[in-house]
């Protein structure tokens, strides 16, 4: 940072001058505070671990993710449930864009029953827990509809959870198109099935990326809850762990950033994409 | 309950369509119920875990499910205020002109937004019913606290013997929260033009003076419709600390439909609970805000 | 270009600059208002007008050269700054009422918060101003209950009530409908029979020939022509002054 006094002759410069900056009020001053605070707060964790007498075991960690035997590869039980973390996102999003498609058909419909269903539907969503809707799909869907696998049943329900996002995100997504659009298509006489395929959805789809790729973060954050039913993600394998080894803060500290990894690297796409649509727009 | 399936077709046909679905579905779960897995539908346990007849005293006291719905409410309010104090601090703070508490604040909102809130509740509820409640001295109030104090502390927290766990389950919950009402309240700030900051420094108001006088005051009116939202998330995401066996609704739901093997009807009936108290809050706080909303410009 | 003319200096502006990012809004401007003098500055957008006279209240901070409002020197100092900006008025061309408060409340809020005073004493102030502006009946209203004129007359009258030595105006008519700018106008040059120090920034060459000491035309962030409005009417040096007056008076 180049400090020139105030009264320099101003023709003579050309190069930018700044004033100088006390050291308090400068920008670094800010960062040293901030990585003290953090220092200070791992600090405090690691002295209240202390105070507990906890023993920390990391050694004990790398098992968890792999073992080789015999030569042979081996995961471990966090990156099996990683694994079905990921497949729980990969399905959940497939069944989630097919469910939020038909309510946002339906809601934008002229069909009083299908309003009425994607009303019914929406609002038994909205005002219920997440967590009810696992138990009523877990244990009162799964028996009657003899769904045989509790995976199927968590990425059902999590479908239907994120489905109703999703529908409002299409629906937002068709709105925002002009209307004079709409107009334009009939009177160069398309029907309305051309119009949505060959005008609205063109023009709607690239808005609609950013949020469902939120949508799809969602789901990665919500699939933990299905740790409190029998489905073997992340979450339900870390409480596994704990209940054998009691290395809670070890566990917790791992899983957590293994969560941040995958959700901040959508977040990134999430930005990314928001910035390449601003451009095209 | 919704039954919400239904298949995609032809617009023009929609309703008989849907009407077909719906039709299809119900008629197929009371087949599978009645001759498949042969259910016999039994509502009469529900109402006696609403109220029960106390034979001391000769009245009618709540039970179970209407004691967990008090103590789901009352975290839900306690979890409100908590969090909107910090909320509302951390959101000022993102707005602030110094980089330092604009990235504490960032961080910890990032931070809470990118972590799961199951593996979160564990992991604080872990440090903080170990490191913060001892420092509270809850335990010590209970004990040293006269008949009436402790009548008024029940009435605000719930049952002596479960307050540190209910105190634990609320600040845990309050901490998540407070990192969505801290977006909102950044949100409501930036709103506000900054012509506003301008006019009030001109007329030679303080920096905190312009914050206390212009912009919080216009922020307020921005604010307050997605934190009655915010409410009602909460009201929702408090059935998470059940997995932290908080007795709230969803936990002692759970622990009814065990002990009565009645898993359908308890959990269908919670979700009714659940769903009669948010749609209420929803409808209020939409007539409220139509009121807000008439009363200027 | 205009010099120092002793001890009478109001405000003092010596090769002040400023830069957005790479772009240099003000370029080593040299300015000197006297006490009760009254500055037009015009020029086309972008040249750096609203620029200056948001350098001198610190809504804008200069980064190289020196301001000196009064005797007191603009500097980093929170002191001199506050100081400052309490000599000088500013209106503005959104006008920037609070609208969460009423007209009268608006024009408390700087004298009770500010300055200390009482309520019933800066009510009085209050409605001593909004008489002066003409509009004292308004007093109870919102300010989105108000015209643009009466709301920019509310907002000159919200800057008087704190008794500024200064006054600056920036395009305070530019977002008014026509048949409004006159009442606006009216209530100026009032204030200017007075003796207020003012510096404006606009477009108004009527006004400009009624009221101005001193005409300045900007481009490009420097001064290119400072002039009495008789000479700078009649007589512009600069080809660029031509061009502009030519514009702006062609209707």
């Amino acid at each position: 940072m180049s400090a020139v006094d105030a009264t320099t002759d101003g023709l003579a410069a050309p190069k930018r001058l700044k004033r100088r900056v006390a050291w308090w009020k400068s920008a670094w001053f800010d960062v040293v505070q901030f990585v003290l605070l953090s220092g200070l707060l791992i600090w405090i964790t690691w002295r209240g671990a202390a105070s507990m007498d906890y023993r920390w075991q990391w050694y004990r960690l790398p098992r968890y993710f792999y073992r080789v035997i015999d030569g042979e590869l081996i995961w471990g039980p966090l990156i099996n449930g990683l694994f079905v973390t990921l497949e729980i996102a990969a399905w959940g999003m497939v069944l989630t864009l097919i469910i939020g498609l038909i309510t946002a058909i339906l809601r934008l419909s002229e069909s009083v029953g299908g309003r009425v269903l994607a009303k019914v539907y929406l609002e038994s969503i909205r005002n219920t827990p997440l967590l009810v809707q696992v138990s009523i799909f877990y244990f009162v869907l799964q028996p009657i509809l003899g769904i045989n696998n509790p995976l199927w049943t968590g990425i059902l329900c999590l479908a239907f959870f994120e489905g109703s996002f999703a529908s409002e995100i299409i629906r937002a997504g068709i709105n925002s198109v002009h209307r004079g659009q709409w107009e334009a298509s009939t009177s160069i006489g398309l029907s309305k099935t051309k119009t949505y395929l060959y005008v609205i959805l063109p023009q709607a789809i690239p808005l609609m990326l950013p949020p469902m790729t939120g949508t799809l973060i969602n789901l990665i954050k919500h699939s933990a809850i299905l740790s409190f039913v029998a489905v073997f993600e992340l979450t339900t394998e870390a409480r596994n762990m704990i209940g054998d080894t009691f290395m809670s803060f070890e566990v917790w500290f791992v899983v957590g950033p293994m969560y941040l990894v995958l959700t901040i690297s959508l977040s990134t796409l999430v930005g990314w994409l928001e910035r390449r649509v601003r451009r095209h727009r | 309950m919704a039954a919400p399936s239904r298949k995609k077709r032809r617009i023009h046909a929609l309703d008989i369509i849907v009407l077909a679905a719906v039709i299809t579905l119900v008629g197929y779960i009371a087949y599978r119920v009645d001759s498949v897995l042969v259910y016999k539908w039994d509502w009469s346990a529900i109402p006696s875990y609403l109220f029960r007849w106390d034979e001391k005293t000769g009245t009618l006291v709540p039970n179970l499910l209407i004691k967990g719905l008090v103590t789901t409410i009352r975290i839900a309010i306690w979890a409100m205020v908590v969090a909107s104090i910090l909320g509302v601090i951390l959101g000022i703070a993102r707005t602030s002109e110094r980089l330092f508490p604009r990235l504490v604040s960032w961080a910890y909102v990032e931070f809470i937004r990118n972590i799961p809130p199951v593996p979160f509740l564990f992991l604080f509820y872990f440090f903080i019913s170990s490191q913060i409640i001892p420092l509270l001295g809850i335990d010590e109030f209970i004990h040293s606290a006269s008949p009436g104090t402790l009548t008024v502390a029940e009435f605000l927290f719930g049952p002596a013997n479960l307050m540190t766990n209910f105190v634990s389950g609320m600040i845990s919950l309050s901490m998540m929260s407070a990192a969505y009402i801290a977006e909102i309240v950044r949100a409501g700030i930036q709103a506000v033009p900054k012509g506003q900051r301008e006019a009030g420094q001109t007329v030679g108001l303080s920096h905190f003076a312009v914050m206390r006088y212009v912009i919080l005051p216009q922020a307020v009116e921005r604010v307050v419709p997605p934190l009655a939202g915010q409410f009602i998330t909460l009201i929702k995401d408090s059935s998470l600390v059940a997995l932290i066996s908080i007795q709230e609704l969803s936990f002692l739901a759970m622990e009814i439909a065990i002990s009565e093997q009645r898993f359908f009807e308890v959990w269908i009936f919670t979700g009714i609970m659940y769903f009669v108290v948010c749609y209420a809050c929803a409808l209020a706080f939409g007539r409220l805000e139509r009121r807000m909303g008439a009363y200027r410009r | 270009m205009a010099r120092n003319t002793g001890d009478n200096a109001m405000i003092r502006l010596e090769g002040v600059s400023k830069w957005f990012g790479n772009f240099r809004a003000l370029c080593d401007v040299d300015l000197t208002v006297d006490q009760g003098e009254r500055v037009v500055i015009c020029g086309p957008s972008g040249s750096g007008k609203s620029t200056l006279i948001r350098c001198i209240n610190r809504l804008e901070e200069h980064e190289s050269g020196r301001i000196v409002v009064d005797g007191i020197v603009m500097d980093d100092d929170t002191k001199h700054i506050a100081d400052i900006r309490a000599e000088v008025g500013m209106v503005f061309q959104q006008f920037n009422l609070f609208p969460h408060l009423s007209v009268l409340e608006n024009c408390t809020l700087g004298p009770m918060k500010a300055r200390g005073i009482g309520r019933a004493e800066a009510q009085k102030l209050a409605m001593e101003y909004l008489e002066k502006v003409h509009i004292p009946e308004q007093a109870g209203k919102f300010p989105s209950q108000l015209s643009g004129g009466q709301q920019q007359r509310v907002a000159i009258a919200r800057s008087l009530c704190m008794t500024p030595k200064v006054m600056l105006f920036d395009e305070p008519t530019s977002a008014l409908d026509p048949e409004m700018i006159k009442e606006v106008l009216d209530v100026m040059i009032e204030l200017a029979e007075t003796g207020m120090t003012m510096i404006c920034v606009t477009h108004e060459m009527g006004f400009a020939k009624t009221v101005a000491d001193k005409m300045i035309f900007m481009d490009a962030g420097q001064i290119v022509e400072a002039a009495t409005p008789a000479d700078f009417f009649s007589n512009p040096k600069s080809e660029r002054t031509k061009l502009f007056l030519s514009q702006i008076l062609s209707h």
